[in-house]
Protein backbone atom coordinates (compact mmCIF):
# COMPACT_ATOMS: atom_id res chain seq x y z
CA UNK A 1 0.00 0.00 0.00
CA UNK A 2 1.17 3.52 -0.68
CA UNK A 3 1.71 6.12 2.01
CA UNK A 4 -1.37 8.00 0.87
CA UNK A 5 -3.60 4.95 1.02
CA UNK A 6 -2.46 4.19 4.55
CA UNK A 7 -2.28 7.71 5.91
CA UNK A 8 -5.15 9.66 4.40
CA UNK A 9 -8.03 7.76 6.03
CA UNK A 10 -6.48 8.55 9.42
CA UNK A 11 -6.49 12.34 9.04
CA UNK A 12 -9.72 12.92 10.98
CA UNK A 13 -8.55 10.63 13.79
CA UNK A 14 -5.12 12.22 13.98
CA UNK A 15 -6.59 15.70 13.98
CA UNK A 16 -9.05 14.83 16.72
CA UNK A 17 -6.31 13.28 18.83
CA UNK A 18 -4.03 16.27 18.22
CA UNK A 19 -6.86 18.54 19.22
CA UNK A 20 -7.14 16.74 22.54
CA UNK A 21 -3.41 16.85 23.15
CA UNK A 22 -2.87 20.51 22.30
CA UNK A 23 -6.25 21.90 23.31
CA UNK A 24 -6.11 24.33 20.44
CA UNK A 25 -7.24 24.03 16.79
CA UNK A 26 -4.32 25.75 15.05
CA UNK A 27 -1.69 23.88 16.97
CA UNK A 28 -3.56 20.68 16.25
CA UNK A 29 -3.48 21.41 12.53
CA UNK A 30 0.23 22.20 12.68
CA UNK A 31 0.83 19.04 14.65
CA UNK A 32 -0.96 16.87 12.09
CA UNK A 33 0.89 18.51 9.20
CA UNK A 34 4.21 17.97 10.94
CA UNK A 35 3.27 14.37 11.68
CA UNK A 36 2.45 13.70 8.04
CA UNK A 37 5.73 15.28 6.96
CA UNK A 38 7.76 13.18 9.35
CA UNK A 39 5.82 10.03 8.51
CA UNK A 40 6.29 10.64 4.81
CA UNK A 41 10.03 11.11 5.30
CA UNK A 42 10.28 8.07 7.55
CA UNK A 43 7.98 5.87 5.50
CA UNK A 44 10.91 3.91 4.10
CA UNK A 45 11.68 2.73 7.63
CA UNK A 46 8.12 1.59 8.23
CA UNK A 47 7.97 -2.18 8.00
CA UNK A 48 5.10 -3.55 5.94
CA UNK A 49 2.93 -5.85 8.01
CA UNK A 50 3.40 -3.93 11.23
CA UNK A 51 0.74 -1.63 12.58
CA UNK A 52 0.66 1.59 10.58
CA UNK A 53 -1.93 3.30 12.77
CA UNK A 54 0.10 2.75 15.93
CA UNK A 55 3.24 3.88 14.07
CA UNK A 56 1.81 7.20 12.87
CA UNK A 57 0.12 7.93 16.20
CA UNK A 58 3.51 7.38 17.83
CA UNK A 59 5.06 9.93 15.48
CA UNK A 60 2.32 12.42 16.31
CA UNK A 61 2.81 11.90 20.02
CA UNK A 62 6.59 12.19 19.90
CA UNK A 63 6.26 15.34 17.85
CA UNK A 64 3.83 16.74 20.38
CA UNK A 65 6.08 15.89 23.32
CA UNK A 66 8.97 17.87 21.85
CA UNK A 67 6.78 20.87 21.08
CA UNK A 68 6.58 23.72 23.57
CA UNK A 69 3.04 22.83 24.62
CA UNK A 70 4.05 19.20 25.01
CA UNK A 71 7.09 20.01 27.08
CA UNK A 72 5.01 22.18 29.34
CA UNK A 73 2.40 19.43 29.70
CA UNK A 74 4.98 16.86 30.71
CA UNK A 75 6.84 19.28 33.00
CA UNK A 76 3.68 19.87 34.98
CA UNK A 77 3.08 16.15 35.26
CA UNK A 78 3.11 14.77 38.79
CA UNK A 79 5.09 11.56 38.90
CA UNK A 80 2.80 8.74 39.79
CA UNK A 81 3.80 5.18 40.24
CA UNK A 82 1.64 2.79 38.26
CA UNK A 83 2.38 -0.10 40.58
CA UNK A 84 0.86 1.60 43.58
CA UNK A 85 -2.51 1.51 41.97
CA UNK A 86 -5.45 0.21 43.99
CA UNK A 87 -8.78 -0.16 42.25
CA UNK A 88 -11.29 2.32 43.55
CA UNK A 89 -14.73 3.62 42.81
CA UNK A 90 -17.62 1.37 42.04
CA UNK A 91 -18.92 1.92 38.52
CA UNK A 92 -22.35 0.83 39.66
CA UNK A 93 -22.83 3.92 41.76
CA UNK A 94 -22.46 6.14 38.76
CA UNK A 95 -25.23 7.11 36.47
CA UNK A 96 -23.15 8.21 33.58
CA UNK A 97 -25.96 8.29 31.10
CA UNK A 98 -26.91 11.49 32.90
CA UNK A 99 -23.43 12.89 32.66
CA UNK A 100 -23.52 15.59 30.06
CA UNK A 101 -20.98 15.61 27.28
CA UNK A 102 -19.55 18.95 28.31
CA UNK A 103 -18.76 17.70 31.83
CA UNK A 104 -17.14 14.62 30.40
CA UNK A 105 -15.05 16.62 27.96
CA UNK A 106 -13.85 18.85 30.79
CA UNK A 107 -12.99 15.79 32.86
CA UNK A 108 -11.01 14.26 29.98
CA UNK A 109 -9.18 17.52 29.29
CA UNK A 110 -8.20 17.84 32.95
CA UNK A 111 -6.59 14.41 33.03
CA UNK A 112 -2.80 14.46 33.23
CA UNK A 113 -1.36 13.78 29.80
CA UNK A 114 -0.28 10.20 30.49
CA UNK A 115 -3.85 9.23 31.40
CA UNK A 116 -5.55 11.34 28.75
CA UNK A 117 -3.62 9.77 25.89
CA UNK A 118 -4.30 6.19 27.00
CA UNK A 119 -8.00 6.91 27.46
CA UNK A 120 -8.34 8.62 24.09
CA UNK A 121 -6.54 5.92 22.15
CA UNK A 122 -8.47 3.10 23.82
CA UNK A 123 -11.93 4.66 23.96
CA UNK A 124 -12.03 7.25 21.22
CA UNK A 125 -9.83 5.44 18.70
CA UNK A 126 -10.93 1.99 19.83
CA UNK A 127 -7.34 0.73 19.75
CA UNK A 128 -6.52 -2.61 21.33
CA UNK A 129 -4.29 -2.58 24.42
CA UNK A 130 -1.46 -3.79 22.19
CA UNK A 131 -1.92 -0.99 19.68
CA UNK A 132 -2.01 1.57 22.49
CA UNK A 133 1.17 0.09 23.91
CA UNK A 134 2.86 0.40 20.50
CA UNK A 135 1.63 3.95 19.95
CA UNK A 136 2.85 5.11 23.35
CA UNK A 137 5.92 2.85 23.64
CA UNK A 138 4.83 1.52 27.03
CA UNK A 139 4.18 -2.07 28.18
CA UNK A 140 0.67 -3.52 27.87
CA UNK A 141 0.47 -3.83 31.68
CA UNK A 142 1.02 -0.10 32.01
CA UNK A 143 -1.71 0.52 29.43
CA UNK A 144 -4.26 -1.45 31.47
CA UNK A 145 -3.37 0.15 34.78
CA UNK A 146 -3.34 3.68 33.37
CA UNK A 147 -6.61 3.04 31.59
CA UNK A 148 -8.26 1.86 34.80
CA UNK A 149 -6.97 4.89 36.65
CA UNK A 150 -7.96 7.29 33.88
CA UNK A 151 -11.52 5.99 33.89
CA UNK A 152 -11.65 6.11 37.69
CA UNK A 153 -10.50 9.73 37.61
CA UNK A 154 -13.16 10.65 35.07
CA UNK A 155 -15.83 8.92 37.12
CA UNK A 156 -14.75 10.67 40.29
CA UNK A 157 -14.72 14.02 38.56
CA UNK A 158 -18.26 13.53 37.33
CA UNK A 159 -19.39 12.43 40.78
CA UNK A 160 -17.83 15.45 42.45
CA UNK A 161 -19.86 17.66 40.17
CA UNK A 162 -23.20 16.42 41.41
CA UNK B 1 -22.19 -19.24 42.32
CA UNK B 2 -18.54 -18.46 41.71
CA UNK B 3 -16.72 -15.59 43.27
CA UNK B 4 -17.60 -12.15 41.92
CA UNK B 5 -15.61 -10.86 38.95
CA UNK B 6 -12.82 -8.43 39.74
CA UNK B 7 -13.06 -4.84 38.53
CA UNK B 8 -10.11 -5.56 36.25
CA UNK B 9 -11.84 -8.57 34.69
CA UNK B 10 -14.97 -6.55 34.02
CA UNK B 11 -12.96 -3.75 32.48
CA UNK B 12 -10.95 -6.09 30.25
CA UNK B 13 -14.12 -7.86 29.18
CA UNK B 14 -15.80 -4.54 28.30
CA UNK B 15 -12.73 -3.63 26.26
CA UNK B 16 -12.84 -6.97 24.44
CA UNK B 17 -9.40 -7.75 25.86
CA UNK B 18 -10.09 -10.61 28.22
CA UNK B 19 -7.95 -13.66 27.48
CA UNK B 20 -9.98 -16.07 25.33
CA UNK B 21 -9.74 -18.95 27.79
CA UNK B 22 -11.33 -16.84 30.52
CA UNK B 23 -14.30 -15.68 28.44
CA UNK B 24 -16.61 -18.73 28.87
CA UNK B 25 -16.40 -18.70 32.69
CA UNK B 26 -16.79 -14.96 32.81
CA UNK B 27 -19.86 -15.04 30.61
CA UNK B 28 -21.36 -17.84 32.63
CA UNK B 29 -20.90 -15.79 35.78
CA UNK B 30 -22.39 -12.71 34.13
CA UNK B 31 -25.51 -14.65 33.19
CA UNK B 32 -26.10 -15.63 36.80
CA UNK B 33 -24.89 -12.60 38.70
CA UNK B 34 -26.93 -9.42 38.40
CA UNK B 35 -24.40 -7.43 40.44
CA UNK B 36 -21.52 -8.16 38.09
CA UNK B 37 -23.72 -7.75 35.02
CA UNK B 38 -24.73 -4.33 36.36
CA UNK B 39 -21.10 -3.35 36.77
CA UNK B 40 -20.37 -4.48 33.24
CA UNK B 41 -23.21 -2.37 31.87
CA UNK B 42 -21.94 0.67 33.81
CA UNK B 43 -18.44 0.04 32.48
CA UNK B 44 -19.64 -0.18 28.89
CA UNK B 45 -21.75 2.91 29.37
CA UNK B 46 -18.72 4.83 30.62
CA UNK B 47 -16.71 3.69 27.63
CA UNK B 48 -19.43 4.73 25.22
CA UNK B 49 -19.96 8.10 26.91
CA UNK B 50 -16.25 8.85 26.81
CA UNK B 51 -16.13 7.90 23.17
CA UNK B 52 -19.06 10.13 22.27
CA UNK B 53 -17.71 13.00 24.34
CA UNK B 54 -14.23 12.66 22.85
CA UNK B 55 -15.48 12.76 19.31
CA UNK B 56 -16.80 16.22 19.89
CA UNK B 57 -14.03 18.75 20.06
CA UNK B 58 -12.74 19.65 23.50
CA UNK B 59 -13.26 23.12 24.88
CA UNK B 60 -10.64 25.61 23.82
CA UNK B 61 -7.66 26.07 26.01
CA UNK B 62 -7.17 29.80 26.20
CA UNK B 63 -3.80 30.18 24.64
CA UNK B 64 -2.65 32.63 22.02
CA UNK B 65 -1.89 31.22 18.64
CA UNK B 66 1.70 30.20 18.24
CA UNK B 67 3.60 28.72 15.35
CA UNK B 68 6.68 27.05 16.66
CA UNK B 69 7.65 24.78 13.87
CA UNK B 70 10.29 25.85 11.43
CA UNK B 71 8.48 26.04 8.15
CA UNK B 72 9.26 23.25 5.79
CA UNK B 73 7.51 25.39 3.29
CA UNK B 74 7.88 23.53 0.05
CA UNK B 75 7.02 20.13 1.44
CA UNK B 76 4.18 21.62 3.42
CA UNK B 77 2.73 23.18 0.32
CA UNK B 78 2.73 19.83 -1.42
CA UNK B 79 1.15 18.17 1.57
CA UNK B 80 -1.43 20.88 2.00
CA UNK B 81 -2.87 19.70 -1.29
CA UNK B 82 -2.90 16.11 -0.12
CA UNK B 83 -4.24 16.86 3.30
CA UNK B 84 -7.09 19.26 3.36
CA UNK B 85 -7.74 19.43 7.08
CA UNK B 86 -11.18 20.94 7.15
CA UNK B 87 -11.23 24.36 8.75
CA UNK B 88 -13.65 24.65 11.60
CA UNK B 89 -15.56 27.64 10.36
CA UNK B 90 -15.97 26.64 6.74
CA UNK B 91 -19.33 27.10 5.24
CA UNK B 92 -20.72 24.00 3.59
CA UNK B 93 -20.54 25.57 0.13
CA UNK B 94 -16.79 26.16 0.57
CA UNK B 95 -16.38 22.64 1.83
CA UNK B 96 -18.33 21.30 -1.15
CA UNK B 97 -16.08 23.23 -3.55
CA UNK B 98 -12.88 22.25 -1.76
CA UNK B 99 -13.75 18.58 -1.60
CA UNK B 100 -14.75 18.36 -5.25
CA UNK B 101 -11.53 20.10 -6.26
CA UNK B 102 -9.42 17.78 -4.14
CA UNK B 103 -7.34 14.98 -5.64
CA UNK B 104 -8.74 12.66 -2.98
CA UNK B 105 -12.28 13.86 -2.42
CA UNK B 106 -13.33 10.83 -0.38
CA UNK B 107 -11.53 8.50 2.02
CA UNK B 108 -13.59 5.46 1.21
CA UNK B 109 -14.44 4.92 -2.42
CA UNK B 110 -17.44 2.67 -2.61
CA UNK B 111 -20.80 2.44 -4.29
CA UNK B 112 -21.91 -0.07 -1.69
CA UNK B 113 -23.80 1.26 1.31
CA UNK B 114 -22.86 -1.91 3.19
CA UNK B 115 -19.22 -0.84 2.91
CA UNK B 116 -19.77 2.81 3.67
CA UNK B 117 -21.96 2.47 6.74
CA UNK B 118 -19.51 0.31 8.74
CA UNK B 119 -16.65 2.55 7.59
CA UNK B 120 -18.21 5.40 9.56
CA UNK B 121 -18.32 3.30 12.70
CA UNK B 122 -15.93 4.63 15.29
CA UNK B 123 -15.41 7.81 13.30
CA UNK B 124 -18.65 9.52 14.25
CA UNK B 125 -20.53 9.91 17.53
CA UNK B 126 -23.81 9.02 15.80
CA UNK B 127 -25.02 6.65 13.13
CA UNK B 128 -27.56 6.98 10.38
CA UNK B 129 -29.09 4.71 7.78
CA UNK B 130 -27.83 4.80 4.20
CA UNK B 131 -30.63 3.75 1.86
CA UNK B 132 -30.37 1.55 -1.22
CA UNK B 133 -30.12 3.97 -4.15
CA UNK B 134 -30.30 1.40 -6.95
CA UNK B 135 -33.87 2.27 -7.86
CA UNK B 136 -33.09 5.99 -8.00
CA UNK B 137 -31.10 8.11 -10.48
CA UNK B 138 -28.46 8.57 -7.76
CA UNK B 139 -25.30 6.64 -7.10
CA UNK B 140 -23.15 6.57 -4.01
CA UNK B 141 -19.55 7.43 -4.89
CA UNK B 142 -17.80 7.48 -1.52
CA UNK B 143 -17.54 9.01 1.90
CA UNK B 144 -15.33 10.77 4.40
CA UNK B 145 -15.53 12.60 7.69
CA UNK B 146 -15.37 16.38 7.69
CA UNK B 147 -15.46 18.92 10.49
CA UNK B 148 -18.11 21.61 10.58
CA UNK B 149 -18.01 23.98 13.53
CA UNK B 150 -15.54 21.59 15.16
CA UNK B 151 -18.02 18.75 15.05
CA UNK B 152 -17.44 15.59 13.03
CA UNK B 153 -19.90 15.35 10.18
CA UNK B 154 -20.49 12.50 7.75
CA UNK B 155 -19.86 13.40 4.14
CA UNK B 156 -21.38 11.32 1.35
CA UNK B 157 -20.61 11.95 -2.26
CA UNK B 158 -23.58 11.13 -4.42
CA UNK B 159 -23.59 11.36 -8.19
CA UNK B 160 -26.39 11.89 -10.66
CA UNK B 161 -25.08 11.46 -14.16
CA UNK B 162 -22.01 13.68 -14.38
CA UNK B 163 -23.07 15.83 -11.43
CA UNK B 164 -21.62 15.42 -7.98
CA UNK B 165 -23.71 16.19 -4.92
CA UNK B 166 -22.35 16.62 -1.40
CA UNK B 167 -24.54 15.27 1.36
CA UNK B 168 -23.59 16.33 4.88
CA UNK B 169 -25.08 14.52 7.87
CA UNK B 170 -24.46 15.67 11.43
CA UNK B 171 -25.92 16.75 14.70
CA UNK B 172 -25.75 20.45 13.98
CA UNK B 173 -25.07 21.20 10.35
CA UNK B 174 -25.81 24.76 9.26
CA UNK B 175 -27.59 25.41 5.97
CA UNK B 176 -25.21 26.94 3.47
CA UNK B 177 -25.68 30.56 2.53
CA UNK B 178 -24.84 30.57 -1.14
CA UNK B 179 -26.28 31.43 -4.51
CA UNK B 180 -23.64 29.38 -6.29
CA UNK B 181 -25.26 26.03 -5.57
CA UNK B 182 -28.64 24.57 -4.89
CA UNK B 183 -29.12 23.16 -1.43
CA UNK B 184 -31.82 21.30 0.43
CA UNK B 185 -31.79 20.60 4.16
CA UNK B 186 -33.89 18.33 6.29
CA UNK B 187 -33.94 16.71 9.71
CA UNK B 188 -34.38 13.02 10.35
CA UNK B 189 -33.77 10.93 13.43
CA UNK B 190 -32.41 13.96 15.28
CA UNK B 191 -29.78 14.58 12.59
CA UNK B 192 -29.46 17.41 10.09
CA UNK B 193 -29.02 16.47 6.43
CA UNK B 194 -27.79 19.09 3.98
CA UNK B 195 -27.44 18.32 0.28
CA UNK B 196 -25.40 20.73 -1.87
CA UNK B 197 -24.79 20.57 -5.60
CA UNK B 198 -25.05 22.23 -8.96
CA UNK B 199 -28.17 20.32 -9.90
CA UNK B 200 -31.83 21.27 -10.06
CA UNK B 201 -33.58 21.76 -6.75
CA UNK B 202 -36.02 18.99 -7.68
CA UNK B 203 -33.04 16.61 -7.90
CA UNK B 204 -31.99 17.42 -4.35
CA UNK B 205 -35.58 16.98 -3.21
CA UNK B 206 -35.64 13.58 -4.89
CA UNK B 207 -32.46 12.71 -3.00
CA UNK B 208 -34.09 13.84 0.24
CA UNK B 209 -37.05 11.54 -0.50
CA UNK B 210 -34.64 8.65 -1.09
CA UNK B 211 -33.21 9.19 2.40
Amino acid sequence: MTFEELAMPLSASLYNYARWLTGEPHEAEDLVQETYLKALRGFASFREGTNFRAWIFRILRNTFLTSRTGLRATAMQPIEDDDQFVAEGDPETIFLHHANGEELRRAILELPLEFREVLLLADMENMSYREVSEALSIPVGTVTSRLTRARAKVRRRIQEKR
Amino acid sequence: MNEHLSAQTIESYADGELAAERVPDTEEHLRECAACAGKLVAQMQLKRSIREAAWTMPPHAFRPRRRWWPAVAAAAAVLAILIAIPRSNSELADLHTTILASANPVDVISTDRHTVKPWFEGKLPFSFPIPELAATPFHLAGARVVYVREEPVAYLMVTKGAHRISLFVGRDVPSPRTDAFESVSWTRGGLRYVAVGDVARTDLEALRNAF
